[in-house]
């Protein structure tokens, strides 16, 4: 499970991630920042952990350095 | 490292041009399938109508697959013993041979886009090349009764006003009467019955079967399922197409059957189980393309002059949501996952409802496909404002990004780093972030598969040469809009819409405010003309909602210079910059 989410984390990166714009808020991108979350808290709270960003990831949502804690 | 992303861009794109026509070929074989099929062959597997012995009943009906002669549709129909279907949805005739209905023609639909086309034909009987039917009967001390029996009708014309019951008597005296009655859609109903008139006690069991070829069967598509299906144990049960489902030879999936029978894309047959204990319900293969679906009820004994009665209903018509919706809500489990919604059910359902709310307003499914998209972008605005706010804010904050960007210039990470502290202290960032992205994505998705699931936009026209929203775009720019004698193969099949779609997205790109780096300009300056090729075979209605979109994109886009004219300077100064 775990490495499922990593490799669909890794796909959105080398596919669609390069052929859209630039859009990231945030550094980490909210995809490396799913894959740091997964690889250190498992798939279910890494997991949230990323849905959580990502659901922070709008204009009213905050910006800047936002690394795994 | 700019020139591997390139490279790797190259690549990519390289990869889903030809992956495309692959994939599309794996997802809709019937393109690629153009040799006919052989016509049925004569198999003569005699029906041993399961082996004598078995008093307690019977849990298989046994592998039909005898007489095989091929029949014409019209003779097959033009038989004395049938009587007459008619309802505001269906019309068409019960074979008293062998208690079957096997001739369903859906009033509603007709067979393409051409408006002299007859109505589509759910049900053929056995043995004409698009056999299809259901049929009642009984299993009497484990011996299914035959289906070349005659039955007796006590009226001419089944119609929701007026239902027709069939009767018949064994050589034993046990009497079976099949009464059945329709509503005004597609749901008929059969009360079976049987009376012991013998001097002994009889085992009966009744049963219920669809048979059908699979050789008319819709393609099993990734995004619409085709072939068996069911609800059994409260779970959707629809893992096999029809080719998995001849080689697994049978299946009887576990749990209490709610409904089961075949899907097509459009298209639904199933038996609903009355109140009693079933035996088995379950699918099987029966050779040369034949399939079946069997619902058995339990062996009960009979004593003299005692007598049962089993009620069935069956589904036979298209799947239209609301109708299978409205059998849900009485009491048929899951009825309306005989759509395969899938996940995305939660989003697909309001699309349909916007969609034909909208339809209902204005009268044309292309127009409600651009209401809706103005909708959607409508929503989205807001985060389209905002990110241009903040593009205005980021000018009073340039001198302090261009001294960044001049200090840290040999240190991209570093100055990438000192340029997101920047936007934090100043509280302003240009970029949108992901979420606004990946949410449309489960509406783009969505918009797709309700284009390809939803019967409501079968056969709906657009305007001029698009006559059918749910088909690919049948004009072809390369045969000059079918001008010149020949088909355009496969992906280069690209019609008007296709191109269109290129157009406005190059010019939304052309007009995007975010700053790229020159790879990510090369790749803008492809992608829309790749994208053009990888759309040109979807859904006229998808291309539409898309081309939509981008020109609204470009409005906006407008709009908002408009409204700060200080960045579209900004911008113009830029582009001659980099010129």
């Amino acid at each position: 499970m775990k490495h499922l989410l990593i490799l669909i984390a890794r796909f959105w990166q080398i596919g669609p991630s390069r052929l859209l714009p630039p859009t990231c808020r945030y550094s980490p991108s909210c995809s490396q920042y799913a894959i740091e979350a997964i690889g250190k808290y498992g798939a279910i709270k890494g997991g949230w952990m990323a849905t959580k960003r990502l659901m922070r990831c709008h204009p009213w949502g905050g910006h800047g350095h936002d690394p795994v804690p | 490292m700019d020139n591997r992303n390139f490279l790797l861009a190259v690549v990519l794109s390289g990869l889903l041009i030809l992956g495309w026509d692959l994939g599309m070929r794996f997802f809709y074989p019937e393109a690629s399938i153009s040799a006919p099929m052989d016509a049925a062959e004569p198999v003569s597997q005699t029906s041993a109508a399961d082996a004598p012995g078995t008093p307690k009943g019977a849990s298989d009906l046994g592998a039909d697959a005898g007489k095989m002669q091929v029949i014409k549709l019209n003779d097959a129909l033009a038989s004395p013993d049938r009587v007459v279907i008619d309802t505001p949805r269906i019309a068409g005739s019960i074979n008293l041979v062998g208690a079957r209905i096997d001739d369903v023609v859906l009033k509603d639909y007709r067979q393409t886009v051409k408006k002299d086309s007859g109505p589509v034909r759910l049900f053929a009987p056995e043995g004409t090349p698009d056999q299809y039917f259901a049929e009642f009967g009984f299993v009497t001390g484990g011996v299914r009764q035959p289906s070349t029996a005659r039955w007796q009708a006590d009226g001419a014309k089944l119609t929701p006003e007026t239902p027709v019951t069939l009767t018949r008597t064994d050589a034993d005296g046990v009497s079976y009467a099949i009464r059945l009655s329709v509503d005004k859609d597609y749901m008929i109903t059969a009360e079976q019955s049987a009376t012991n008139g013998s001097p002994a006690a009889a085992i009966i069991q009744p049963f219920a079967l669809i048979k059908r070829t699979d050789r008319n069967a819709t393609p099993d598509q990734f995004v619409a399922h085709a072939g068996p299906v069911g609800v059994f144990g409260g779970t959707l049960w629809d893992p096999h197409s029809y080719e998995e489902l001849a080689e697994l030879g049978g299946e009887k999936p576990e749990g209490a059957a709610s409904w089961l029978g075949f899907t097509d894309q459009y298209w639904l047959s199933a038996l609903v189980p009355g109140k009693g204990e079933t035996d088995s319900a379950g699918f099987r293969s029966l050779g040369d393309s034949l399939f079946r679906s069997d619902l058995i009820y339990a062996a009960q004994t009979v004593p003299t002059a005692g007598s049962l009665s089993q009620q069935t209903r069956l589904y036979a018509g298209a799947k239209d949501s609301e109708i299978l919706d409205s059998y849900e809500d009485s009491g048929i489990t899951y009825f309306g996952k005989a759509i395969s919604w899938g996940w995305f059910e939660i989003i697909e359902k309001p699309i349909l409802w916007l969609l034909r709310t909208l339809n209902g307003l204005v009268g044309n499914f292309g127009v409600a496909i651009i209401l809706l998209t103005v909708i959607i972008r409508g929503a989205m605005f807001p985060i389209a404002q905002k990110q241009f706010a903040s593009m205005a804010a980021m000018k009073a904050i340039q001198p302090k990004m261009k001294e960044i960007q001049e200090r840290f210039k040999d240190d991209k990470q570093r100055q990438q780093q000192e340029i997101m502290k920047l936007y934090k202290d100043e509280k302003v960032n240009p970029l949108a972030g992901c979420l606004p992205l990946v949410l449309q994505i489960p509406i783009f998705f969505a918009l797709y598969k309700v284009l390809v699931l939803a019967i409501e936009m079968r056969h709906e026209p657009f305007f001029a040469w698009i006559r059918d929203l749910s088909a690919p775009d049948p004009a072809h720019i390369l045969n000059l809009f079918g001008m010149l004698p020949y088909d355009v193969p496969g992906f280069l099949a690209i019609g008007p819409l296709a191109i269109l779609l290129g157009v406005t997205m190059w010019l939304t790109f052309k007009l995007n405010p975010t700053a790229m780096d020159p790879v990510q300009q090369q790749m803008f300056a492809i992608m829309p003309w790749i994208l053009m090729f990888v759309m040109a075979p979807f859904a006229a209605g998808l291309l539409l909602y898309w081309v939509t979109s981008n020109i609204l994109t470009l409005a906006q886009q407008s709009y908002l210079y408009s409204k700060h004219p200080q960045l579209r300077a900004a911008a113009a100064k830029e582009k001659a910059a980099k010129g």
